[in-house]
C-alpha cells in the first residue's frame, strides 16, 4: 500500500513539465532512461512505488498519464531517450490531432468527448494500485487542452474520485508581457472556477514570477521555456521528497497538504525554492545553513509567484500556513534556532484568527544526484497575497469581456450556445468570492466573515444564487 | 634426685677410701671428723663451676705436668705420668673418659694445692689433713692410688686464699654466688631450659601455663628472686603467643575440609607455619647451647670469654626479635580469627603499614603468601572470566541468573572481601573485566575474548601462569587488569557492534518503536486501525500479527533486515472490561540473547511507554487527516455547498463548517507541532546524542548508561516522566477531546450529506411532477415539496443545532484543556518543554488571547 499517486498530464505545458519532473525523478531514483535500475541505486531507503510501479521485467514505469490533443509535444517525448519510460498505453493523443485552438471551450468540449478513452486509462492505473492517494494534475490555465480539457478532466476526477486527493501544478500565464494567446483571461478564469471548485490544491506556478527568477537570480538574459520547466521539475520534485523519502512525519500527500490547507478554499500554494540553479550553469555557491535556506525562502524574490499587490496591500498579507521542506544533512537542532532566529527577527506575518508556524519536514537527499550545496530548501505556502494574481485574471478578464472580445470562439461550444454566457459569470463570481475569502484571512475575524447572524442564514431561506459565497446566501 | 644422692654416695665411699688407709697409719680414733673435711671439700670441687682460666688445652695440659715432674727431679715419675697418659688417651669406647682434659687439670689442681699446703702456714689449719690426693675417677683408681702412693707424704687441703689480694675478688662472687645458690632453689640453666620449653609451649619443670594468670609463670611456691620471676614471666610472652598461633594454625587446619577456611585462610595458615619453622629453628639451636653450663660470674670474669651457654638475660636477647614477629603474629591471628578471604587480606594489610623495615620486611614476606591465592583468583578472573572461589573469599560473588541479566545481576563486588590495597576502581575494573569474559562467553558464544586475554597478558608482562602476580605489585596487577578491561572491553564492543549488530537494532527499534519509519506506521495504521476500534477482548492477536506483517510487506519495511523484521512483534497488553483494541495494541521487539543485557524487560517496558503514546499521538494525528479527508477541499466547495438548489438549507451548515475548519486547525497545529517537537526535539537530539556516546563507549557499562540516558531523555521530554504526571494528563484529555471531535465531524458531514441528497431527491421529484404541469397536482405537488421542504429545513435547524451545541462543547472543552496544557508547560523541568511551548505559540496567538 504505497499511497500510489497517478500524474495526469495535459496540454503542451502539462507534458512538458511532467517530462522534466520524471527525468528529474529518474535520476534521484536512479532509473535509467529506460526505467531501469541503475547498478549504483543500491542505497535503498527510497520509495520507488509512489509514482512508479514495476513491470514484469522489472523496469520502473511512471505512474503517468500522457494527454494532449495534438501530438507535437507527445510525439517529442516518444521520440525522445525516454520513449521508453513511460507506459505507451498511457498515452493518449487525439484522433484528428487538431489541438484545442487556445479555447478552453474547445478543450473542454473535447475532453468531453474523450471521457470514456481518458477515464478507462485513469480507471486502469487507479485499479492498478493498492491504496490510491490521489492525481496530481499537471497543465497550464491558459491554453486550450491543459486548462479546458484539464478542467474538465477536474471535475470527472472528482465526481468519480471523490474521496481521493486531487493536487494540480497549475502554470499560470505570464501577464507581464503580451502572449500570443489573446484569450487568455478567458481561459484562465474558467480553469480557476474548477481549480477552485475541483481540486484539493493548486500549485501555483506563476511564469512572470519564474521567468524574473530566471533573469534576476539565474541571470539568464532570456530564459527558455526549458529553463524555466526545469525549476518547476525543481519544485515538483523536491515538494514530493517527503513522500519518496519516508521518515517520521509527512510520509504521505494528505498529511503534507491537511496541515498546509486549514481552510478548504484556500488552497493555492505558493512556493519557493532555495538554492536554484539551472542545468549546465556554474552557479556561485552560497553557504547553505538551516537558517539561510529558511530566511531566503521567505524573501518575495525567491517565491515562484509574483505578486501584484500595492506596498500597502502586500504588508497585508499574511502567511496562513507554511511547510518548509529542507533536503540534505542537517542537524535538527539548527531547525529550532532557525525558527527562535525568524520568529525574533519577525520575519513571517501569519494569520490572527488561529495558531500557526512554520513547519520544517527535514527530508533525505538522493544520494545520485550530486549537488553543490549542503543544503536545499523549497517551501510551500498558503499566503494571501495569491489573491491579487486572482484580481490580475479578474481585472483582465473584465478588461476582454466589456470588449465582448473573442467570445465567438466559445460560442461555437455547447457551453456557450445561445450567448450562454452564465459560466463566465459564474467563475467570476466564484473567483470574487475566493479572493474575498483570502481578504477575510487576513483579518483577525476570519471566522466571523460572511457570517454576522448565522441563525439569520435560517429565515434566507429562498434567497438562492451562487451559495459559494456566503454573503450572497445571506 | 636418685642420681644426685648416688654422686654423693660414692663422694662419700671416694673420700673414705682415700682418707681411711693415711690415717690407718697416723691415729684411728679421729677418723670420723676426719673424713668430714675431705668429703666437704670434695664435694665444693665437685660442685664448683668456675671455669679455669686457661684454655682447655689437653696436650698443654699433659706437658706442664711433665715438666712440674721433672722440675721436681721425679723425671722417673715424669715418665710413668707419660706412660699412664699414653694409656688413658689410647682408651676409647664406652666408659672412656671424655673429658681428659678436665681430669688432668683437677688432678694438677689438687697436686698443686697440696704443694701449696706444704709450703703455707695453713697446713694444719682448717683443711687440715684433707685428701692426700684427691680423685673421683674411680676408673683410674688403681693408677692414682700408684701415684697417690708414690706422692702420698703430702697432704691434701682445701684452698683456702683469703689471704691472697688476687683471690679476694674470687672469694666474693663465689661466695655470691654461694648466696645466691642457697637463695634459689631452681639454678638457672633449669630455668632457661624450662622456659626454652615454655617457649614451645610445653610446661617446664618450674615454668607451667597458669591458665589463671593466662601466661607461663614460676609457681608461686618456688623461692626464685623477683627479678629471676619477673624475667621468666617476661620471656615466657613468647611461648603464650606460640600457643596462641599454634593453636590457631591447628585450629584452622582441624577444621579444614569441614569448615571453610578458605584459601586465603590456607595460605596465611602455611605462612604462619613458614614463620614458626623459623622459630624452631632457633629455639633448636638455643636448646644446645642452653646444654653448656652457665659459668659463675667469677669464672667468666677470670676467663674474660664468653662461651655458648644460656642465660635468661642471653635468652631475652636472643628472643627479642621473634618477640616482635610473634607478637604481629599473634595480632594477626587474633584479628583474622573471624575473617576470611579478601577481608582477611585487608586485615593483614592493615598491619603491613608499619615504619620499622624489619616488620615491613615480615609482612611483606607473609602477604605475598597470604594474597597469592586472592591475587590467583584475580588472574583468573580477568584473563579467563573463571571464578574459582570454592570458599566465598574473593571480592567477586557470581550468582547464577538468567544469561539476560547476567551483566546486570550476575555479579557483584563484595565490599566486605576487597582488600584495601585494591581500589575501589580497579576492583570495578576487575569486576566489570571478569563480567564481561563471562558475557562474553555466555550470552555472546564468543571465543575470540581468549586471545583478547593472552594478548592482554603479554602487553601486561605477565604470564597467563599461575602465581604470576603478588603482593606489593599493585601496579602490576593494575597493568594487567586495565590491559586485559581494555582489550576484553575493546572485543566485547566489537562483538555487541559487529556481531550483533546493536546500532542496528537500536534504529531499528527507532524506526519501528518509536514510529521513524513513517511509511511502516501509517499503513500499519490503516489497516490495523479498523481491527482496534473493536472491545480488546473480540480481537485476535493471530489476525493482528498477519496485518503486521502486511504493513511490513508493503512498506519500506520490507527492505530491512529479515532478523530485524523477525524480531518485530505485534503484544497485546492486559486488558479490562471496556478496553478497545487500540488501548492494548503494542509492538515489541524482542531482543535475545546477548541483546537483552541491554533491551532488558524493564527497559522495553519503557519502550512500550514510549510507543503507545507516539502511537496514541499518530492515531489522534490520523484522526485529524481523516477529519480533513472529510471536509476537504473540494468536497466542501463542489459536492455539498456548491449546489445552485436547496442552498439555503446548506447555507445554515456553513458557519459551523467553518468552525469546525478552525478547531481543525488549531487542533491540527497543536499535534503538528507537537509531533514536530517529538521528532526535532527529542527522537532526533536524543538520537544523535546516543550516537555520539555510543562511538565513545569503551565498555558495556558506558554504552548501558548511553542507552539509559538516552531513554531517560525521551521519556521526559515526551511528558512521560514521573514530574509531568499531571501535564501528560492533561495532554491526554486534548487527545480524547481530538477524537471526539472526529466523531463529530464525521457525523455532522454525514448528516449534511444526508440532507443534501433528500433535497436533491426532494428537487428531482419536485421537477420530475412539475413537468407533468397538471394544474391540480401542480398545487398538490407544490405543497408537497412546500412540506418535504420545511420539514427538512426543521430537520435540518435541529440538527445543525445539536452539531453546533456539541461542537461549542468540545471547543470550550478543548481551549479550556490547552489553556492548562500550555500554562503547565513553563513550569516544567525539562527545559526543552520550553521549545514545544515556543512551537505551540509560534505567532503568540495564545499570549495575545490570554492576554484579552
Amino acid at each position: 500500500m504505497p499511497r500510489e499517486i497517478i500524474t495526469l498530464q495535459v496540454g503542451q505545458c502539462g507534458n512538458q513539465i511532467g517530462m522534466e519532473f520524471w527525468k528529474q525523478l529518474c535520476l534521484e531514483h536512479g532509473i535509467s532512461k529506460e526505467g531501469i535500475l541503475e547498478d549504483f541505486a543500491t542505497q535503498g531507503g527510497d520509495r520507488k512505488d509512489v509514482f512508479f510501479y514495476q513491470a514484469d521485467d522489472q523496469h520502473y514505469i511512471p505512474r503517468a498519464l500522457l494527454m494532449d490533443l495534438e501530438p507535437r509535444v507527445i510525439n517529442g517525448i516518444q521520440n525522445s531517450e525516454y520513449r521508453n519510460l513511460y507506459n505507451h498505453e498511457n498515452i493518449f493523443v487525439s484522433d484528428h490531432g487538431g489541438g484545442a485552438g487556445n479555447n478552453w471551450a474547445s478543450g473542454y468540449h473535447q475532453g468531453q468527448k474523450v471521457e470514456e478513452d481518458i477515464m478507462d486509462m485513469v480507471d486502469r492505473e487507479a485499479d492498478g494500485s493498492d491504496s490510491l492517494e490521489g492525481f496530481v494534475l499537471c497543465h497550464s490555465i491558459a491554453g486550450g487542452t491543459g486548462s479546458g480539457m484539464g478542467s474538465y478532466l477536474l471535475e470527472t476526477l472528482n465526481d468519480r474520485y471523490s474521496k481521493k486527493l486531487v493536487q494540480t501544478y497549475s502554470v499560470f500565464p505570464n501577464q507581464m508581457e503580451t502572449s500570443d494567446v489573446v484569450v487568455q483571461p478567458y481561459n484562465s478564469l474558467l480553469t480557476l472556477k474548477r481549480l477552485t471548485l475541483n481540486a484539493d490544491c493548486v500549485v501555483v506556478l506563476d511564469n512572470t514570477a519564474l521567468n524574473r527568477i530566471a533573469v534576476e537570480r539565474l541571470h539568464l538574459s532570456n530564459p527558455t521555456f526549458a529553463q524555466t520547466n526545469s525549476l518547476v521539475s525543481t519544485v515538483m520534485s523536491a515538494s514530493t521528497t517527503t513522500l519518496r523519502y519516508p521518515g517520521y512525519m509527512n510520509n504521505d500527500l494528505v498529511g503534507l497538504l491537511a496541515s498546509l490547507i486549514p481552510t478548504p478554499r484556500c488552497h493555492f500554494l505558493m512556493t519557493g525554492y532555495t538554492p536554484l540553479t539551472v542545468e549546465r550553469q556554474a552557479n556561485v555557491i552560497r553557504k547553505t545553513t538551516v537558517l539561510d535556506v529558511m530566511r531566503r525562502l521567505l524573501q518575495t524574490k525567491n517565491i515562484m509567484v509574483s505578486s501584484y499587490a500595492r506596498t500597502k496591500e502586500a504588508s497585508q498579507g499574511k502567511y496562513i500556513s507554511i511547510l518548509n521542506i529542507i533536503q540534505g544533512e542537517v542537524d535538527p537542532t539548527q531547525v529550532h534556532e532557525s525558527l527562535q532566529r525568524i520568529r525574533e527577527r519577525k520575519l513571517v506575518n501569519f494569520i490572527e484568527w488561529g495558531p500557526a508556524s512554520i513547519q520544517v519536514a527535514l527530508s533525505r537527499k538522493s544520494p545520485y544526484v550530486q549537488t553543490a550545496h549542503r543544503v536545499s530548501g523549497l517551501m510551500l505556502a498558503s499566503h494571501t497575497s495569491i489573491r491579487h494574481l486572482f484580481s490580475k485574471c479578474l481585472s483582465q478578464y473584465e478588461k476582454l469581456r466589456k470588449k465582448q472580445a473573442f467570445l465567438d470562439n466559445y460560442r461555437k461550444f455547447p457551453m456557450f450556445e445561445d450567448n450562454d454566457l452564465s459560466e463566465f459569470d459564474e467563475s467570476r463570481e466564484i473567483i470574487e468570492s475566493l479572493v474575498d475569502e483570502y481578504k477575510a484571512c487576513e483579518s483577525p475575524d476570519y471566522i466571523k466573515w460572511g457570517m454576522e447572524d448565522p441563525d439569520g442564514a435560517m429565515s434566507a431561506e429562498g434567497n438562492a444564487t451562487g451559495t459559494l459565497d456566503p454573503k450572497l446566501a445571506l | 634426685m636418685a642420681d644426685q644422692l648416688q654422686t654423693l654416695d660414692l663422694v662419700k665411699e671416694l673420700v673414705y677410701r682415700l682418707v681411711v688407709p693415711s690415717d690407718r697409719n697416723s691415729a684411728e680414733q679421729n677418723q670420723p671428723p676426719d673424713l668430714e673435711k675431705p668429703l666437704k671439700y670434695a664435694i665444693r670441687i665437685l660442685n664448683s663451676r668456675m671455669t679455669p682460666s686457661v684454655a682447655a688445652d689437653e696436650s698443654a695440659i699433659v706437658e706442664s705436668i711433665k715438666r712440674l715432674l721433672v722440675n721436681e727431679g721425679k723425671s722417673s715419675d715424669a715418665l710413668t705420668f707419660a706412660d699412664m697418659y699414653m694409656k688413658l688417651s689410647m682408651k676409647s669406647g664406652a666408659g672412656t673418659i671424655k673429658n681428659r682434659w678436665a681430669v688432668l687439670y683437677l688432678l694438677k689442681v689438687i697436686s698443686e694445692d697440696c704443694r701449696k699446703e706444704k709450703s703455707s702456714h695453713l697446713y694444719t689449719s682448717t683443711s687440715s689433713n684433707g685428701l692426700p690426693l684427691l680423685t673421683n675417677e674411680t676408673d683410674n683408681l688403681r693408677f692414682f692410688k700408684s701415684q697417690k702412693t708414690i706422692d702420698s707424704k703430702g697432704k691434701g687441703g682445701i684452698l683456702m686464699v683469703s689471704k691472697d689480694p688476687e683471690s679476694i675478688r674470687e672469694i666474693a662472687i663465689r661466695e655470691f654466688a654461694d648466696l645466691v645458690t642457697e637463695e634459689t632453689e631452681v639454678p638457672e640453666d633449669a630455668l632457661v631450659r624450662d622456659v626454652l620449653f615454655a617457649c614451645q609451649g610445653i610446661d617446664g619443670k618450674y615454668v607451667k601455663f597458669d591458665s589463671h594468670l593466662d601466661g607461663y609463670a614460676l609457681s608461686d611456691s618456688l623461692i626464685v628472686p623477683r627479678a629471676t620471676r619477673i624475667m621468666v614471666r617476661k620471656l615466657c610472652e613468647l611461648g603464650w603467643l606460640f600457643r596462641k598461633v599454634k593453636n590457631y594454625i591447628f585450629e584452622s587446619m582441624e577444621q579444614f575440609p569441614a569448615e571453610d577456611v578458605g584459601t586465603v585462610g590456607q595460605a596465611f595458615c602455611a605462612a604462619l607455619q613458614d614463620e614458626l619453622s623459623d622459630y624452631y629453628k632457633l629455639l633448636a639451636v638455643l636448646e644446645t647451647q642452653s646444654l653448656h653450663p652457665i659459668p659463675l660470674v667469677s669464672e667468666m670474669a677470670s676467663s674474660g670469654h664468653s662461651g655458648n651457654y644460656l642465660s635468661l638475660r642471653r635468652l631475652a636477647v636472643w628472643f627479642a626479635e621473634p618477640m616482635v614477629r610473634m607478637r604481629l603474629m599473634a595480632v594477626l591471628v587474633d584479628s583474622c580469627r573471624v575473617l576470611r578471604g579478601g577481608a582477611m587480606a585487608g586485615a593483614i594489610h592493615v598491619h603491613a603499614q608499619h615504619g620499622d623495615p624489619m616488620i615491613q620486611d615480615f609482612m611483606r614476606r607473609l602477604l605475598r603468601r597470604v594474597c597469592s591465592p586472592l591475587f590467583e583468583m584475580v588472574r583468573s578472573w580477568v584473563l579467563e572470566g573463571e571464578l574459582d572461589d570454592i570458599f566465598a573469599e574473593f571480592f567477586v560473588v557470581g550468582q547464577p541468573v538468567k544469561a539476560e541479566s547476567l551483566w546486570q545481576e550476575g555479579y557483584r563486588l563484595h565490599g566486605g572481601m576487597l582488600p584495601n590495597f585494591i581500589s575501589q576502581s580497579l576492583a570495578q575494573r576487575i569486576l566489570r573485566t571478569g563480567k564481561s569474559i563471562n558475557f562474553l562467553r555466555v550470552c555472546c558464544e564468543d571465543q575470540g575474548w581468549a586471545e583478547a586475554a593472552s594478548e592482554a597478558a603479554a602487553a601486561a608482562g605477565t604470564t597467563t601462569m599461575r602465581g604470576g602476580l603478588g603482593y606489593g605489585e599493585t601496579d602490576a596487577l593494575e597493568t594487567l587488569v586495565s590491559e586485559a578491561a581494555k582489550r576484553i572491553d575493546k572485543h566485547l564492543m566489537d562483538v555487541i557492534f559487529k556481531r550483533y549488530k546493536f546500532r542496528e537494532h537500536c534504529l531499528a527499534i527507532k524506526r519501528y518503536l518509536l514510529l521513524g519509519q513513517g511509511d511502516f506506521v501509517q499503513y500499519l495504521m490503516d489497516i490495523v486501525g479498523p481491527e482496534l476500534s473493536e472491545p480488546a477482548n473480540t480481537i485476535s492477536s493471530f489476525k493482528l500479527a498477519g496485518l503486521l506483517e502486511s504493513a511490513i510487506r508493503s512498506s519500506n519495511a520490507q527492505y530491512d533486515d529479515p532478523d530485524v523484521l523477525d524480531r518485530l512483534r505485534v503484544k497485546m497488553m492486559p486488558h479490562g472490561a471496556g478496553d478497545r483494541g487500540w488501548d492494548v495494541f503494542s509492538l515489541e521487539y524482542s531482543a535475545r540473547v546477548p541483546l537483552n543485557t541491554i533491551f532488558t524487560e524493564s527497559i522495553m517496558a519503557r519502550y512500550l511507554r514510549i510507543f503507545n503514546f507516539l502511537w496514541k499521538l499518530r492515531r489522534v494525528e490520523h484522526a485529524l487527516i481523516g477529519a480533513w479527508k472529510i471536509m476537504k477541499p473540494n468536497f466542501i466547495s463542489s459536492a455539498l455547498f456548491a449546489t445552485k438548489d436547496g442552498s439555503s438549507v446548506m447555507s445554515q451548515f456553513v458557519w459551523i463548517s467553518r468552525r469546525c475548519q478552525v478547531l481543525w486547525n488549531e487542533m491540527n497545529h497543536f499535534v503538528t507541532n507537537l509531533q514536530y517537537y517529538i521528532m526535532f526535539e527529542v527522537l532526533e537530539v536524543s538520537w544523535s546524542q546516543f550516537l555520539e556516546e555510543m562511538d565513545a563507549a569503551r565498555d558495556l557499562d558506558d554504552l548501558l548508561a548511553a542507552h539509559e540516558k538516552y531513554l531517560n531523555a525521551i521519556l521526559e521530554k515526551s511528558l512521560l516522566g514521573e514530574a509531568s504526571l499531571h501535564i501528560s494528563k492533561v495532554l491526554f484529555v486534548l487527545f480524547d477531546l481530538i477524537l471526539r471531535f472526529h466523531g463529530l465531524v464525521d457525523r455532522l458531514y454525514e448528516g449534511i450529506r444526508e440532507l443534501q441528497s433528500s433535497l436533491w431527491k426532494n428537487d428531482s421529484r419536485g421537477r420530475s411532477k412539475s413537468k407533468l404541469k397538471s394544474n391540480n397536482e401542480v398545487s398538490k405537488s407544490g405543497q408537497l415539496i412546500g412540506e418535504g421542504r420545511k420539514a427538512l429545513t426543521k430537520f435540518a435547524g435541529e440538527f445543525r443545532k445539536k452539531m453546533g451545541e456539541e461542537l461549542d462543547k468540545i471547543a470550550k472543552d478543548y481551549s479550556s484543556s490547552l489553556g492548562r496544557f500550555l500554562a503547565e508547560l513553563p513550569v516544567q523541568l525539562n527545559v526543552d518543554l520550553k521549545f514545544l511551548l515556543f512551537r505551540l505559540d509560534f505567532t503568540e496567538f495564545y499570549s495575545r488571547l490570554w492576554a484579552m
